[in-house]
């Protein structure tokens, strides 16, 4: 990932406004640590475009910001297009030349060729600034799913603003927000428009029936795309359906890439938790079953404790179930980027695209199921996006999820919904039809019983003692007296519970302005679900915990009734060598939550 | 390199001071991006900033004596922690990084023992047994560090500045060579070779001896478990490190792990006289040579956080840090974590062309001792904290203990300039390297005379600082620069605009007084300006056709 800065119309082209922007967009603290390979700035007039690189593709020659041929179009991107080299080919034809063998730059040619638009034909990832100096306009966009990270902002000098991280504006623009996936900005209307357009965006309920064999396809696809690096890369592997996918996949095609005559083909595989965590042992075994070079970090409550300052403040957010995941991925990055890997394949998106969560279990029919996959999808950019992206650019790192595949969502969002609901009569687990996609018998991806488990959900798998960790280290910091005057402290989004108070306090420390906390979604969740799906079950509205464990009673063990005995989260450790381990668990964590 | 910070004696041991330790540990998070710890022990906190070279699996600190009674955080190598641990074979050890020898070290033999570490260090040591502790940097100052004290009788220990100036309200640079024990809450100097006294040493000049030191500081420093490069300027001194690692690389560690093809580095301005000057060497030695190019915008974009990263305002440090700042950034995003580099020579053999003026060998030798004793505030701090800002460490063999003291020790009328006998500067040192059956270097090179300063990287450099310094500051700012900065008065635009952006981010007094001033002469001490009447009148800190000693001048005045 890179950094991007842009401050455009500010009616100030003096040195002092420079600096200010170099220092926003580089001192140590800012957006550096999103690139920190190279940075650079372009000054026209008033507008400045600033870049911080994380080189990826091309790192010898590609800085940034890009030109076109006669440096009229200039472009600063954060992002990697995946088809750059196929539109290369077409603009080649129709007379252009490229400067850098960087992917991104086939934005500002693109532009000369169509106008603005052209973001359509993009596969990848990416949020660019673009000013056409010609005429003094620019146009700013971002991918379809939000897995760059953008915000737009409006100074009193009728600036606009736009940067990769909350960070890089909050303090010089009157108002600020999210700039919108999927979304193109163009000061020529001075506004939005939304760009990507696919069938599954109404949310009409699709037909396609279920082929295993395309979904497999389309998703080998998306990975495949994805090995295209000049650097070092792995995968982060949780043991779980997803990530496990994501290697296995890699694995297999790694050996015809150009990453391999570069890298070698061994594949290098990275797993986070406190020591002896169910997603260490789920790990290890596919990384056996996979033959990868795997990594193994161990972190200790207290250093996930001591880092969540930091975690808020690269994070940008105060949701709770973000920052209790995204604290151990913010440790593994560290330890990735330290090992000379700048990028990593990771296996967001899937639990969206498939109903994995728990609560998809009770699901009252299939338009409802489909409905909630999409509302997922929308609302990714602020959570999992924005932990995967900003978690690895905090430290120079790069994730790339494959489940975001633009053609991929295009596949699995037209599957009739019947074939994504839980069936437990017809062993229909969450994520079923991605199972049986990968289940082959041949040439086994992974051993049935990797490819059929169900892991732990949300930041369990990392040590059941990180969130109660977290849970009793706000208890100490936030009192009661707190507590009851949170409503009138934070009327906005109030934090219901000590840990979301705490994390509040820090985030408002480091973002006090009152557009940053619009930044972050708020309203009723019950594991994860959104607002709307808490009406599937009546019970759910009693229990709002933001996270998953134990709170639905759906996971399988429940099901068998299997409840073992009362007893306090502190067994887990003399249960989780039993098998099927996972199962145990939780049943006994669903008496404990009662 | 890595980032150490540690307070001692705070009154207050909250949650809310651990978070602030933290932040402020961060601030070194560029030296150590690899990983942080902290160990707290009721008032007393000692913070790591970790970058990873020896031992990356195991080795994170603090790092802990067996019973865990023992606490150190270090920044820095120790290259004889092999031999080290022999000796302390009833020691057993947790990890195998470099750095655990010194808790061991000090149980061992107590506070007596820093003069056993042969590399370059800064550490903190807590003994909680009594709750003392002591502090130590290396000999020469290769690593940084800076003491503080808190109102609240706190002491503060800490790699850079940043991370005690805006909480101690009272600091300075830890001495080079020194040790600090808070049994009798002073400091000692540890560090006490013969050259010290300034004595003027008589032993004859042996070519053989002067190698074989120079070639054993260089074959230590591949110890390595990360990949490794040089800095390659193109210059006698560089060249050397070059042709030493690249001749010795096949025996070391590092070879088996990351193969024996040596990377080497340079940066200049397009088509500057270092770039072509180290692409000719480079191509004589056969490494894998990597350019990189900045412009004089990218180089002012720069300044800022330069100053911010090396905490002066000493104009020649300024000019010279930037290009190898940025050089740094490019280094890393390579992949590559150490770097050699030639630093140190200039100042042990009297390199600088105003050596040329040196009276006698006694001026000759005092002025040597004295520069090598001022290294730790100019090039030391230059090269540790350009490479630092990135992540990036530079290991320097012309500092290494034991090259030194033979160096050191050769009676200096060997080192004098003499043109008549067609000795130009460092003679001892380019003939010591000298062989024509092996040749290390072609001799066009092994003799020829570089670019001094900054020049090398492009003549424009310097030219374009002084011209955007001159639009930014107006003559009447520069006509009262007296009374805004009392002490170590700016006396060009340049300077006055370096100081400024110094003090936006290190506003206190005792900031100020941690860098060096006075008048010199093309990095001369204030002493050696004696040596010639004619240089007291023109000041310029840098070197170029200042002194009029180059060989074109000579040339130019038969």
């Amino acid at each position: 990932m890179c950094g991007i800065l842009a401050v455009l119309g500010c009616s100030d082209d003096s040195q002092a406004k420079r600096v200010r922007v170099l220092e926003l967009s580089r001192r140590h603290v800012l957006l550096k640590h999103r690139g920190p390979d190279w940075s650079g700035l372009y000054q026209h007039g008033d507008n400045y475009l600033a870049h911080q690189r994380l080189a990826i593709i091309d790192p010898a020659s590609g800085d940034q910001p890009l030109f076109n041929e006669d440096e009229t179009v200039v472009v600063t991107v954060n992002g990697e297009i995946y088809n750059h080299e196929e539109l290369r080919k077409s603009l080649t034809l129709t007379g252009h030349k490229f400067r850098t063998g960087s992917d991104c730059d086939v934005i500002a040619h693109l532009y000369e060729e169509h106008g603005e638009d052209f973001v359509d034909m993009l596969d990848g990832m990416f949020s660019f600034v673009l000013l056409d100096t010609r005429n003094n306009t620019y146009i700013a966009a971002r991918d379809a799913i939000g897995i760059t990270s953008l915000y737009i902002g409006w100074g009193l000098d009728g600036s606009v603003w736009i940067s990769s991280e909350l960070k890089g504006l909050n303090d010089d623009c009157e108002h600020f927000e999210v700039f919108p996936p999927g979304h193109l900005y163009s000061s020529k209307t001075g506004g939005f428009k939304r760009w990507y357009n696919p069938q599954w965006f109404s949310e009409a309920i699709p037909s396609t029936p279920y082929d295993p064999l395309v979904l497999r396809r389309a998703f080998e696809n998306a990975v495949i795309k994805r090995l295209m690096t000049d650097v070092p890369f792995g995968v982060l592997l949780s043991g779980g359906l997803d990530s496990s996918l994501v290697a296995s996949i890699t694995a297999r095609y790694l050996a015809g890439t150009k990453a391999a005559k570069q890298w070698g083909a061994q594949l290098h595989s990275f797993c986070v938790g406190l020591e002896g965590s169910p997603d260490l042992k789920a790990a290890r075994e596919v990384a056996d079953y996979l033959g990868t070079v795997h990594h193994e970090f161990h972190f200790t409550v207290q250093d996930g404790i001591d880092a969540i300052e930091d975690v808020i403040y690269h994070i940008e957010t105060y949701d709770v179930t973000t920052i209790r995941a995204s604290t151990p991925m913010f440790l593994m990055s560290r330890k990735i980027k330290s090992l000379g890997v700048k990028m990593v394949i990771s296996g967001e998106g899937s639990d969206e695209i498939f109903g994995g969560y728990l609560y998809f279990h009770k699901a009252p029919n299939k338009e409802e199921f489909h409905e909630e996959t999409c509302r997922k999808i929308k609302a990714l950019h602020q959570y999992d996006c924005l932990r995967a992206n900003k978690s690895t650019s905090a430290w120079g790192l790069e994730a790339r999820v494959p489940f975001l595949d633009k053609e991929f969502i295009n596949v699995a969002m037209s599957i009739d919904p019947e074939a994504k609901m839980i069936n437990m009569d017809e062993k229909r687990i969450e994520k079923w039809i991605l199972r049986r996609a990968f289940d082959d018998e041949e040439h086994p991806y992974l051993p049935k019983h990797i490819l059929y488990r169900q892991k732990e959900q949300f930041s369990d798998g990392v040590g059941y003692s990180w969130i109660d960790g977290l849970k009793a280290h706000a208890e100490l910091h936030v009192t009661d007296r707190m507590m009851l005057q949170a409503g009138n402290i934070f009327p906005h989004n109030t934090p219901v519970t000590k840990e979301a108070y705490y994390y509040r306090m820090i985030f408002e420390r480091f973002f006090p302005q009152n557009s940053a906390k619009l930044t972050v979604p708020g309203g009723a969740s019950i594991a994860c679900s959104t607002a709307k799906a808490i009406e599937w079950d009546a019970s759910w509205s009693n229990n709002l915990d933001p996270s998953g464990r134990a709170a639905l009673g759906v996971h399988n063990a429940a099901y068998k009734k299997n409840t073992g005995p009362v007893g306090s989260v502190k067994l887990a450790p003399n249960i989780i060598d039993n098998v099927p381990r996972m199962m145990d668990i939780s049943a006994s964590e669903l008496v404990i939550q009662g | 390199m890595c980032g150490i910070l540690a307070v001692f004696g705070c009154v207050d041991c909250s949650q809310a001071k651990r978070a602030r330790i933290l932040e402020l540990s961060s601030r070194l998070r560029h030296r150590g991006p690899d990983w942080s710890g902290l160990h707290s022990e009721e008032d007393c906190y000692l913070a790591h900033q970790r970058l990873a070279i020896v031992d990356p699996a195991s080795g994170d600190q603090p790092l802990y004596n067996e019973d865990k009674s023992i606490i150190v955080t270090v920044n820095g190598e120790i290259y004889n922690h092999k031999a080290l641990r022999e000796q302390l074979k009833s020691h057993k050890f947790n990890t195998g990084s470099d750095c655990e020898v010194i808790a061991h070290l000090y149980e061992e033999y107590g506070e007596d023992f820093v003069h056993m570490l042969d590399g370059m260090f800064s550490f903190v040591l807590l003994d909680t047994r009594n709750k003392s502790y002591i502090a130590a940097r290396d000999a020469i100052g290769i690593t940084p560090l800076y003491i503080g004290w808190g109102l609240d009788g706190s002491v503060w220990f800490a790699s850079e500045m940043k991370a005690l100036s805006d909480d101690c309200e009272q600091f300075m640079a830890f001495l080079p060579g020194h040790i600090y024990s808070s049994k009798n809450g002073g400091m000692r100097r540890w560090y006490n070779p013969p050259w010290w006294s300034e004595l003027v040493p008589s032993t004859p000049y042996d070519p053989l001896v002067l190698r074989h030191a120079f070639e054993k500081a260089v074959v230590k420093r591949l110890m390595t478990d990360v990949p490794f490069g040089v800095l390659l300027s193109g210059g006698l001194d560089s060249s050397l490190v070059a042709a030493v690692a690249s001749r010795h690389l096949i025996d070391s560690e590092a070879y088996c792990q990351w193969g024996s093809q040596l990377h080497t580095f340079c940066i200049g301005l397009k088509g500057s006289p270092d770039l072509v000057a180290a692409r000719e060497v480079a191509d004589y030695l056969g490494t894998r040579h990597h350019e990189f190019y900045f412009t004089v915008q990218e180089g002012i974009d720069a300044l800022e956080e330069v100053i911010y990263h090396i905490e002066t305002y000493d104009v020649t440090t300024i000019r010279a840090s930037t290009p190898m700042f940025l050089m740094s950034r490019k280094i890393k995003s390579l992949g590559v974590k150490m770097v050699l580099s030639g630093e140190g020579s200039d100042e042990i053999f009297g390199g600088y062309l105003y050596f040329h003026k040196a009276p006698n060998k006694e001026e000759f030798h005092e002025e040597t001792c004295r520069k090598i004793k001022a290294l730790h505030l100019y090039d030391c701090l230059r090269a540790n904290k350009s490479t630092s800002a990135w992540g990036l460490e530079a290991r320097v063999p012309f500092l290494d203990k034991e090259f030194i003291n033979v160096a050191m020790s050769i009676d200096p009328k060997w080192k004098m300039i003499d043109r008549d006998n067609g000795r130009i500067e460092k003679w001892v040192l380019r003939n010591a390297f000298d062989d024509d059956e092996k040749p290390y270097l072609p001799k066009h090179i092994l003799y020829r005379q570089k670019e001094q300063f900054s020049d090398g990287v492009g003549y424009s450099w310097i030219d374009g600082l002084r011209d955007h310094a001159n639009k930014q500051v107006t003559d009447s700012m520069l006509a009262n620069a007296n009374f805004v900065y009392p002490e170590n008065t700016p006396a060009t635009k340049e300077a006055y605009y370096y100081r400024k952006i110094f003090e936006k981010f290190f506003p206190k007094n005792a900031a100020r007084l941690t860098v060096p001033g006075g008048p010199s002469v093309a990095c001369s001490t204030a002493k050696a300006v004696e040596w010639d009447a004619s240089w007291s009148k023109n000041l310029d800190p840098s070197g170029r056709a200042a002194l009029g000693v180059h060989a074109a001048a000579y040339e130019d005045t038969k």
